[in-house]
Formats: structure tokens, C-alpha cells, sequence
């Protein structure tokens, strides 16, 4: 399974939520961050903004769904057709093992076939 | 080194600190305010009164799974700490319910203590 971290504009949370959901990844978790990027912050004028609000959300799904999830969430995180500076960033990282508290199973991807034992 | 992450209900993330210091786990980091959503199970009475054509009931499902809050319980341990802290996590947090929450691990390729510069494993204990 492989995680996907996207922090994108407060204002697009919900359209990407909205569009996760439409391609059938309901589960998401969503959290509150703030941080600064490749553009040191924001200026205007004088004052320097170098902690920018943003949300961060968090979804792990199948191996082999990582490129269209990640399609559906720039489909929706960018401003405008052309996007444009902090709309955001996506992390994919690897999650070995994942477990659902209320029946206490081990979760399979089920995009990696099960080996008989 | 692996990385849990559990979200699980905001109710239980004293008793999970409890267990997890009693299974020798003290080290802990928690997420607040975090919102969230899963399958879009719902409550059974809400489910049932929907059924039954009660419009508030209606009106609470929605067309759209509800964000719901949670925590983010995050703790770093050793391999060998590894089943340990899951099957802790799991039982104090299990009630049976859709909404328990998922427990997530991940790889950590180092860790190092800001203190003292140490290492590794070192650096967990």
C-alpha cells in the first residue's frame, strides 16, 4: 500500500475531497498545517508571511492506484488551468502494514496477488 | 525502525497513551483537530430510521460521507517493538464498530536524538 500525503489550498480541500470521492476513494483524513515553500513564504510589500496556511491530506491506497489518485487530486488542487505557485505539493511514500482498529485484521493490498501458502 | 500511525477516536487517545506506557512504549506524538473520513459507514439507528422514512434522519445522512474528528497517534519504535504496539493499539481501541479507526506502518530509514547526535535504535531508548 502506499501513502499519499497532499497539501493543497484550504479553499481546494473540499473539491478535492469531493473529487476522491467521485473516483471511489472515499477514505481521507484531513489536517490543518501551516508551512512556507520553494518561494520563501509570501511578500507583500515590506512584511514577509513564511507560515502559509494550508490543509494536508492523507489517503493510503493500493499500489497500482497511485497514478490515477494522484491524477484525480491535481485535476482538482490547481488553480485555474495553468496552476500556480502553492497549490501545493504531493508525497507518496510506502506503507507496509495496514490494520482496521474495529475488526483488528490485517488489511492485503489487493493489487498484490496472495501467495498460497 | 518502523512509524505507526494510528487514527483513532479522541475518547480513547488516554487510555492508548496508558497502554502504551504499560507495554513499555512511552515515546508518543499526537495529532489534534484532525478530520476524517472511511467507507461511510454510519450509525445504525441513523441507517434504520433512514429506512424507515424519517426525514431528520435523512436530512444527518447527506449524500456524502461526514467528516468526522479523530486523532493521530504517531510512535516510532525498533522492529521487535513493532507487533507489540500494534496489538496494544488494537485492543484498547477496538469497541466492534465501524469508526475504531486504521493503523498504518511505515518504514523509517533513521532516526536521530537532537540532544546528543545519537543514532539509530540508540536514539529510541
Amino acid at each position: 500500500m502506499l501513502m499519499i500525503r497532499t497539501i493543497v489550498r484550504p479553499e481546494k480541500v473540499y473539491d478535492v475531497m469531493q473529487g476522491l470521492l467521485d473516483a471511489g476513494y472515499p477514505s481521507i483524513t484531513k489536517i490543518s498545517v501551516v508551512g512556507r515553500g520553494k518561494q520563501r513564504g509570501l511578500r507583500v510589500g515590506d512584511v514577509v508571511y513564511d507560515e502559509i496556511p494550508k490543509e494536508m491530506l492523507f489517503t493510503v491506497v493500493p499500489n497500482t492506484d497511485k497514478d490515477f489518485v494522484v491524477r484525480a487530486i491535481l485535476d482538482n488542487a490547481k488553480s485555474g488551468a495553468e496552476g500556480k505557485f502553492g497549490d501545493g505539493k504531493i508525497f507518496v511514500s510506502a506503507v507496509e502494514e495496514v490494520y482496521t482498529i474495529s475488526t483488528g485484521e490485517r488489511e492485503a493490498d489487493p493489487s498484490i496477488p496472495v501467495k498460497e501458502a | 525502525m518502523k512509524e505507526i500511525i494510528a487514527v483513532i477516536r479522541i475518547n480513547k487517545v488516554n487510555a492508548t497513551k496508558k497502554a502504551l506506557i504499560d507495554a513499555g512504549i512511552p515515546a508518543f506524538t499526537a495529532t489534534g483537530r484532525v478530520m476524517g473520513r472511511g467507507k461511510g459507514q454510519v450509525h445504525y439507528d441513523i441507517l434504520r430510521g433512514a429506512e424507515a422514512g424519517h426525514p431528520e434522519a435523512i436530512a444527518q445522512l447527506g449524500n456524502a460521507p461526514r467528516l468526522v474528528a479523530k486523532r493521530i497517534v504517531t510512535v516510532v519504535v525498533p522492529d521487535e517493538l513493532c507487533k507489540t504496539a500494534i496489538d496494544t493499539i488494537i485492543q484498547t481501541n477496538q469497541t466492534g464498530n465501524p469508526g475504531d479507526g486504521k493503523i498504518f506502518v511505515t518504514p523509517i530509514l533513521e532516526t536521530i536524538r537532537v540532544r546528543t547526535g545519537e543514532e539509530g535504535d540508540a536514539a529510541l531508548n
